[in-house]
C-alpha cells in the first residue's frame, strides 16, 4: 500500500492505496466522488475525464499513485454552491446539451479546459474536433456544440471561475 | 421546459448502478467463455477460493436444479425453443457467454480470482454466419433440430409474382446490413440484495423493464412476485439493449442469496461487446417491380436474421418487423416476405433502436431509388408517385395498419427545406472540378405507441401493449404520477409531468414522477421500448389524472358553491369562471380529501388517487424525410458530410427541445451504422472487434450539424395526438447517407446495398465499379 | 478492466530508476511514462508488470535548444508538441503530428518517450522523427548511446533499447529554411489509429528545385518506412504534383510485403498529397 496525497476541488486529500489502483477507483469509491463515470477503461470514451492541474486527462489510465502532490478537479467541483450551477453547466442545461447524463461530467471538465484557455473556440469542425476526445451515444452532439459556445459567450462576460 | 434532472446530472450527483453502494457489499465478476461453441466437462474452483477475499464461485453445476431458463417474451408462433440459463449449465454457443460468477471483496480481487478457475472445455464446430449456418452438414447448435432455422416467418398480399412477370422494370439486390449494438455509454449492471429473514430480493439493476426483469425472476427463481422488488437507478442509455432480460441478473441474485451478502456486478466495455445483446445483422435478397411510369407494383424480401446463439427476450422480433415493413409508406399492393431467423455461434441479438426498421428502410429505399435509376426517373418523384395518399388512411400494408399520414407535403417541404435544385446545381459544379458530391433523400416511418394488448397476444408476445398510470395529489395539492416505464436519460417524465399538469390544472414544478420501483410503480404491460413512453405512458397518465382533475373540482365547486362546469384551474387554483377572486387552492382541495372530509360534498370518499389504463386501439406511425449531402473521397474512401436536413412529423408534440435531440440522437447513431459501426466475426464466430479502437462509436467530428424542421399531424388513435419519437432518427438515416454515397459515386456506377461505408468498401467500388452509368 | 497485481516505485534520478529496471527481483520490471498506452494493457491484463517505474520524477521533461537541434526529454508531454511556441516555429511537422495522436486528454499525458519507446507501428510521432532524421538518446549504467531513428524502431512495439537501458531523449535537428513540411494521415474516426499517415519533409534551393526530401509512413509496415530513394527521386526536380504521384506510387507498390490493398492505396495518396503539401510550405506551390 502506498500513501496518496491530493488536492481534489481545492480539499487536501489523503488514502493509503494499492499500486494498481486506477484514479477513476480512487475518487469514486475511496473517496465517494462518484460523478466521474468509467465508461470504456481504455481511454476511448472520456466519461472518466478529470483535470489534473488543470489538463484533461482520463482518470481511468492513471494510477491513483501517479495523482500524488497533484491538484485535480472533478466535476463535483465545478457548482459555486449547492443550489448553483457552473455556467457550463447551465449551458448545457439551458440547450439540452445532455440526456442520460453518464458522459457529460467528461465534457464539461473538457469544455472547461477549452474555454480556460482563453482562445477562440474557432470553427464547428475545429470545435467538434476538440470534442472529439469525449463520446456520447444520447445527444448526437449538436446541442452539445451549441451549449460549449454558450458557455463560451457566458464566461467571456463572467470569467472562468 | 427544461429538464428537471438536469442539475442532478451535471452536478455528478446522479447515482448510476455503479454507483449503488450496500452495507457489506461484495463484487462480482463474469468468466465468459472463450468459445463459440464447446462443452464445459468440469470448472474447479480451489485456487480462486483459496484466494484471500474470495467469497464465493458459482458455475453451472452449482446452480439449483429446479431453475427456470431465461425466458423469452416474444414466443412468435412455430419458433423453436432456445433455452439457456444464468450461468451455462453443460454447454456454450457463443464467446462471451456467461460461465461461472466471482465474487469477491473488490472488483479487482475478483477479476485475479477469475484467472485462477480451470475450466476443461470440449470444443465443437461451430458457425460463425448465416450462410455457413445453412450449408449442408453445418454443425448444429441445438441437438434434435433438423437445422439451424429457429424460426421462419412469411406474409403475402397481392400477387407478386404475377406483378413483377408484368412489371415494366424490375431491380434485384442482395442487402448486406451489419452487426451492430446499442452501445449505451453505461454498460449494464446490477447490485442484489437478498434479505433471508423476509425472504425478500432487492435488485438494482439498469434496465428499461422493470416488472418484466421482475416477473422473470420471480419464474426462475420461483420466487413470488410481490417477494422481488426491482429498483432502477438513473440508466446512462438504453437504447433497447436493456429491453432485455439478461443471465447476468440472475446470477448476481443466486451470488447474493448464497453469500449472504448484497453483491454488484457492473458490466465493463470489453464484456459489453459479446454480453450485451447485439442487433441488426441480416442479408436481405430483394426484388421490387415498376410500371414505366414509376408505380411501384411489388416487391418481394427474403431476409435472413442472424440471431446468435439464443432467441432473446424479444425473440426474432425485429427480423419479423423488418419483414412486415418492407412496404415503407408506399401502397404496394404486391408483396411477399419470408424470413428465417437463423442461430448462429454468437452473442444473441435483440433490441436496437428501431428494431427491425432501420433494416427494412434500408432495403425498401434502396430499391426504390433502384427504380428511379432504372428508369432514369427522379427519386422524388418514384416517392411521390407511389404513398399511401391521406384519403387512404387507416390504411393496413402487410401486417400493420397506419393511422394517418400527410407524406407527399412533408416530402415537398423537405425538399424546399435542403434546397435540393441548390443541391444539385452545387453537385454539378463539384463534378466539373472532379470532385464526387451526392444527395440521398429518403422516406421512414416507425411504429409507436405499441400496442393494442389483444394483438400483441394473438402475435405470441407474452406482455400487453397497456399501460397504467397512477396519479395522487398529496395534502398540499402536490402532485405524485406513478409509472412503470423508466427513465433511460430520454426524459419522457419532464412530458408526462407536463401531461398531467395540463389536465389537472396545477404547475408543472408541482408534479413529481416516481418510476423504477417495482414495489411503489404500476405494472407496465410492456416496458419502456418501442417509442411508447410519451403515446401510451403519456395517455395513461393523462386519463388517470383527468379522472384525479373531476374529483378535485367536484370537491373545489362545493367548497365555492359553484357548479363545476363553472370552473377553472391552473397553476394550483382553481376559481369560478368570470370572478377570479373566487378561489381555493389545491392545497385546500387536498387538505380537505384527506384531514377535513366534512368539507366534502355528500358521499364522496376521502383521498385524492386515481389509477386509469390506456390501451392503444392501434399504433400510431411518425414518419419523416432525412436528407444528407456528402463528399465521397474516392482516393481515400472518405464519406465526409456537406449537409444533413431531417423534416418529420410525429404528431402533437409535447416538448420540441425533447423531440429535437431524440432525432439528433437517433441520427448520430444511424451514421454510425452507415459509415461507422460493425461487429465483425470470423466464419467461427470468433469475435474480430472487441475494443472502443475497433468498434467505431462517431464522435462530434463525424457527425454533422443536422437541420430539423417539423410538421404536426396529431394521431387520431392517441389520447393526447401524440406519437413516438425515440427511434425515428435511427430508421431513416442510414438509407439517406446510402442514397448519398451512391449519387456521389454514380459516375463510377457504384451500387450501396451493403454497410457500413468502409473506405475500404468505397476504394472497392470505385475500383470495381462498371462505370455504365455515367451521368 | 482493473489491472494485476504490481509492484510501484518512483524514483527521483536516472540512476535510481536503472537500477530498478536491472533489479533481478524484478524480471517484468517495466518504465511507466505517461501511461496512455500501458495502463489499457493493464486494464486489459495483457500487460504484467512485476514492478512499474514511474519516470515522472526524473526531471526528463525538459525541450533544450542548442547546435542546431532541440533535445527533448523523453517525458515530455505530447500536447507540449503541439502548443509550444519554438516547436510551432522551428519544428512544425512535430505539432502537426503530434496533433494526430488520439485526443488532447490524452496527449496531455501521454509523452513523447513513451509513444517512441513503445513502437506502435501506428504511431505518428516515430514517423516524424524518421523523417526529421532524429537520433535517440538511450542510457544505460554504463553511460549514453545515440541510436538514429530508422535503428531504432526494430519491430512492432520493439525498439533498440535493450535490457537495463532507458530511452531518455530524441535529438531532433532543426531543419534549414526553405524547408516545407506536412503530416497527413486517415483515420476512421477523428482520433483513432491511423489507417496510414505520411510525414513529408521538402527542401527547396534558391532556384525552387527540390534539394532535400523525406518521406516516412506509419500505419503499413510494423515499423515506420522511410524509403531511401525518395531524396534521389526528387531533388534536382522542381516541386511537380505528377512526379509527386509517381513517388506515390512507387511507395505503394514497394508496401506489397507489409500492408494490405486499402492501406497500401491510402500510402500512395497520402504521400502525393503530404508531398504537395510540403511543397507549397516550402514556397514552392505545385
Amino acid at each position: 500500500m502506498i500513501r496518496v496525497r491530493t488536492t481534489v476541488n481545492g480539499r487536501v486529500r489523503e488514502a493509503e492505496v494499492e499500486p494498481r489502483r486506477l484514479l477513476a477507483d480512487f475518487l469514486r469509491e475511496d473517496l465517494g466522488l462518484r460523478g466521474t463515470h468509467l465508461g470504456c477503461e481504455h481511454g476511448i470514451c472520456g466519461a472518466c475525464t478529470i483535470l489534473v492541474d488543470g489538463e484533461p486527462a482520463r482518470s481511468c489510465l492513471m494510477l491513483a499513485v501517479q495523482a500524488d502532490g497533484r491538484a485535480l478537479t472533478t466535476v463535483e467541483g465545478l457548482a459555486p454552491g449547492d443550489g448553483e450551477l457552473h455556467p457550463i453547466q447551465q449551458a448545457f442545461h439551458e440547450r439540452h446539451g445532455l440526456q442520460c447524463g453518464f458522459c457529460t461530467p467528461g465534457f464539461l471538465l473538457t469544455t472547461h479546459y477549452l474555454l480556460a484557455r482563453g482562445e477562440d473556440l474557432g470553427s464547428d469542425e475545429e470545435l467538434r474536433a476538440a470534442l472529439a476526445g469525449n463520446l456520447c451515444r444520447c445527444t448526437g452532439y449538436q446541442n452539445i456544440v451549441e451549449a460549449v459556445r454558450d458557455a463560451a459567450a457566458r464566461l467571456s462576460q463572467g470569467g472562468l471561475r | 421546459m427544461l429538464r428537471r434532472e438536469d442539475p442532478e446530472l451535471l452536478k455528478g450527483k446522479a447515482r448510476y448502478v455503479a454507483d449503488v453502494v450496500r452495507p457489506g457489499m461484495l463484487h462480482a465478476v463474469f468468466l465468459r467463455s472463450p468459445f463459440p461453441h464447446a462443452r464445459i466437462v468440469s470448472v474447479d474452483a480451489s485456487a480462486a477460493l483459496a484466494l484471500e477475499g474470495v467469497h464465493a464461485v458459482l458455475s453451472g453445476a452449482d446452480l439449483p436444479g429446479d431453475l427456470g431458463p431465461q425466458p423469452c417474451n416474444h414466443l412468435y408462433h412455430g419458433q423453436r425453443e432456445t433455452p439457456y440459463f444464468a450461468l451455462a449449465r453443460d454447454r456454450v454457443r457463443y464467446v462471451g457467454e456467461p460461465v461461472a460468477i466471482v465474487v469477491a471483496e473488490s472488483q479487482y480481487l475478483a477479476e485475479d480470482a477469475r484467472e485462477l478457475l480451470q475450466v476443461e472445455w470440449e470444443e465443437l464446430p461451430s458457425v460463425g454466419d448465416v450462410e455457413a449456418a445453412l450449408a449442408d452438414g453445418a454443425p448444429l447448435l441445438y441437438d434434435g433440430w433438423p437445422d439451424n432455422v429457429a424460426a421462419v416467418y412469411e406474409a403475402e398480399i397481392g400477387d407478386a409474382d404475377a406483378a413483377i412477370a408484368e412489371a415494366d422494370v424490375v431491380v434485384r439486390e442482395r442487402f448486406a446490413i451489419p452487426r451492430l449494438f446499442a452501445c449505451p455509454l453505461e454498460g449494464r449492471g446490477a447490485v442484489a440484495e437478498w434479505d433471508a429473514a423476509v425472504g425478500e430480493l432487492t435488485l438494482w439493476t439498469s434496465t428499461q423493464s422493470p416488472h418484466i426483469v421482475r416477473d422473470y425472476l420471480s419464474w426462475i427463481l420461483h420466487l413470488p412476485e410481490h417477494r422481488i422488488r426491482v429498483l432502477v437507478p438513473r440508466v446512462g442509455g438504453g437504447f433497447g439493449a436493456k429491453f432485455h432480460f439478461y443471465p447476468e441478473e440472475t446470477a448476481v441474485a443466486l451470488a447474493a442469496r448464497a453469500t449472504g451478502r448484497p453483491v454488484r456486478w457492473v458490466e465493463d466495455r470489453l464484456e459489453s461487446f459479446v454480453g450485451t445483446v447485439h442487433a441488426r445483422q441480416q442479408v436481405v435478397e430483394a426484388t421490387m417491380a415498376a410500371t414505366a411510369d414509376g408505380r411501384i407494383t411489388a416487391v418481394t424480401a427474403e431476409l435472413l436474421g442472424d440471431q446468435g446463439a439464443a432467441l432473446h427476450s424479444v425473440s426474432y422480433g425485429p427480423l419479423w418487423l423488418s419483414a412486415v415493413m418492407m412496404t415503407n409508406v408506399y401502397a404496394i399492393r404486391n408483396a411477399r416476405v419470408r424470413a428465417r431467423a437463423v442461430v448462429t455461434n454468437k452473442t444473441p441479438s435483440g433490441s436496437y433502436r428501431g428494431w427491425g426498421q432501420p433494416q427494412a428502410n434500408f432495403v425498401v429505399e434502396r430499391l426504390v431509388d433502384g427504380v428511379a435509376r432504372e428508369l432514369g426517373a427522379d427519386p422524388v418523384d418514384v416517392r411521390r408517385k407511389n404513398f399511401v395518399a391521406p384519403e387512404e388512411f387507416p390504411y393496413t400494408g402487410l401486417f400493420h395498419t397506419f393511422d394517418n399520414g400527410r407524406y407527399a407535403s412533408l416530402l415537398a417541404r423537405a425538399v424546399e427545406v435542403l434546397d435540393l435544385p441548390a443541391w444539385r446545381r452545387r453537385q454539378e459544379a463539384a463534378r466539373a472540378e472532379g470532385r464526387h458530391v451526392g444527395i440521398g433523400l429518403t422516406f421512414y416511418v416507425e411504429n409507436t405507441a405499441l400496442g393494442p394488448s389483444r394483438k400483441l397476444n394473438a402475435g405470441g408476445v407474452l406482455a400487453g401493449g397497456y399501460d397504467i398510470g397512477h396519479v395522487r395529489m398529496e395534502t398540499n395539492g402536490e402532485v405524485i404520477v406513478y409509472s412503470g416505464l423508466c427513465e433511460l436519460g430520454q426524459g419522457f417524465t419532464n412530458g408526462i409531468a407536463q401531461i398531467a399538469a395540463d389536465a389537472l390544472g396545477v404547475h408543472p414544478d408541482q408534479v413529481t414522477v416516481v418510476t423504477g420501483d417495482t414495489h411503489a410503480c404500476p405494472v407496465t404491460g410492456y416496458g419502456t421500448g418501442a417509442s411508447r413512453s410519451a403515446s401510451v405512458g403519456g395517455a395513461s397518465v393523462q386519463k388517470a389524472a383527468r379522472k384525479l382533475r373531476a374529483k378535485a373540482m367536484a370537491i373545489a365547486g362545493h367548497m365555492l358553491e359553484a357548479s363545476v362546469d363553472d370552473l377553472e384551474a391552473e397553476n394550483g387554483e382553481i376559481w369560478v369562471r368570470g370572478s377570479r377572486e373566487r378561489f381555493v387552492t389545491m392545497a385546500d382541495v387536498g387538505r380537505a380529501a384527506y384531514l377535513r372530509p366534512i368539507e366534502l360534498p355528500e358521499g364522496m370518499d376521502p383521498g385524492l388517487e386515481a389509477i386509469e389504463v390506456h390501451d392503444p386501439e392501434w399504433m400510431a406511425w411518425p414518419y419523416g424525410v432525412n436528407a444528407a449531402v456528402v463528399e465521397v473521397d474516392v482516393e481515400t474512401g472518405e464519406v465526409r458530410f456537406l449537409d444533413y436536413v431531417c423534416v418529420h412529423d410525429c404528431g402533437t408534440i409535447v416538448n420540441p427541445m425533447i423531440v429535437e435531440g431524440q432525432l439528433h440522437g437517433g441520427i448520430a447513431q444511424g451514421i454510425g451504422m452507415a459509415l461507422y459501426e460493425e461487429l465483425r466475426y470470423d466464419r467461427d464466430g470468433y469475435p474480430l472487434t472487441g475494443t472502443f479502437m475497433d468498434y467505431l462509436v462517431p464522435t462530434a467530428a463525424e457527425v454533422p450539424r443536422i437541420r430539423l424542421a417539423h410538421d404536426e399531424t396529431p394521431s387520431p388513435v392517441v389520447p393526447t395526438g401524440v406519437k413516438g419519437i425515440g427511434e425515428a432518427g435511427a430508421i431513416g438515416s442510414p438509407s439517406a447517407v446510402a442514397a448519398a454515397v451512391e449519387d456521389a459515386l454514380r459516375p463510377f456506377g457504384v451500387r450501396v446495398a451493403e454497410l457500413p461505408i468502409t473506405p475500404e468498401r468505397v476504394l472497392d467500388w470505385v475500383a470495381q465499379g462498371t462505370g455504365d452509368l455515367v451521368a | 478492466m482493473k489491472p494485476p497485481p504490481f509492484a510501484y516505485a518512483a524514483p527521483a534520478s536516472v540512476e535510481e530508476a536503472l537500477e530498478l529496471l536491472a533489479d533481478p527481483a524484478h524480471e517484468d520490471a517495466r518504465p511507466l511514462a505517461g501511461g496512455q498506452s500501458l495502463v489499457p494493457l493493464l486494464n486489459m491484463r495483457l500487460a504484467r508488470p512485476s514492478l512499474l517505474v514511474d519516470l515522472d520524477g526524473l526531471g526528463l521533461d525538459a525541450l533544450e535548444w542548442a547546435n542546431g537541434h532541440v533535445r527533448i526529454g523523453a517525458m515530455v508531454r505530447q500536447r507540449a508538441l503541439e502548443t509550444d511556441a519554438a516547436i510551432a516555429g522551428r519544428l512544425p511537422l512535430l505539432r502537426e503530428a503530434a496533433a494526430h495522436v488520439a485526443h488532447v486528454a490524452i496527449r496531455t499525458r501521454g509523452t513523447v518517450g513513451g509513444s517512441l519507446a513503445h513502437a506502435d507501428p501506428a504511431a505518428e510521432l516515430p514517423a516524424a522523427m524518421l523523417a526529421l532524421d532524429a537520433r535517440l538518446v538511450v542510457r544505460s549504467a554504463a553511460g549514453a548511446r545515440t541510436v538514429a531513428a530508422p535503428d531504432f524502431f526494430a519491430g512492432p512495439f520493439t525498439t533498440a533499447v535493450g535490457a537495463g537501458e532507458l530511452l531518455e531523449a530524441v535529438e531532433v535537428p532543426v531543419p534549414p529554411a526553405r524547408t516545407g513540411v506536412a503530416f497527413v494521415e486517415a483515420a476512421r474516426v477523428h482520433g483513432a489509429f491511423a489507417l496510414a499517415g505520411v510525414a513529408a519533409l521538402l527542401r527547396l534551393d534558391g532556384g525552387g528545385r527540390i534539394e532535400h526530401a523525406r518521406v516516412a509512413l506509419c500505419g503499413v509496415a510494423g515499423t515506420p518506412r522511410a524509403p531511401e530513394w525518395v531524396g534521389g527521386a526528387l531533388c534536382g526536380e522542381p516541386p511537380d504534383e505528377r512526379l509527386f504521384a509517381q513517388v506515390g506510387e512507387r511507395v505503394r507498390d514497394e508496401l506489397a510485403d507489409s500492408a494490405d490493398e486499402h492501406r497500401r492505396a491510402l500510402a500512395g495518396v497520402l504521400t502525393r498529397r503530404a508531398l504537395a503539401a510540403a511543397a507549397a510550405r516550402a514556397g514552392g506551390g505545385s
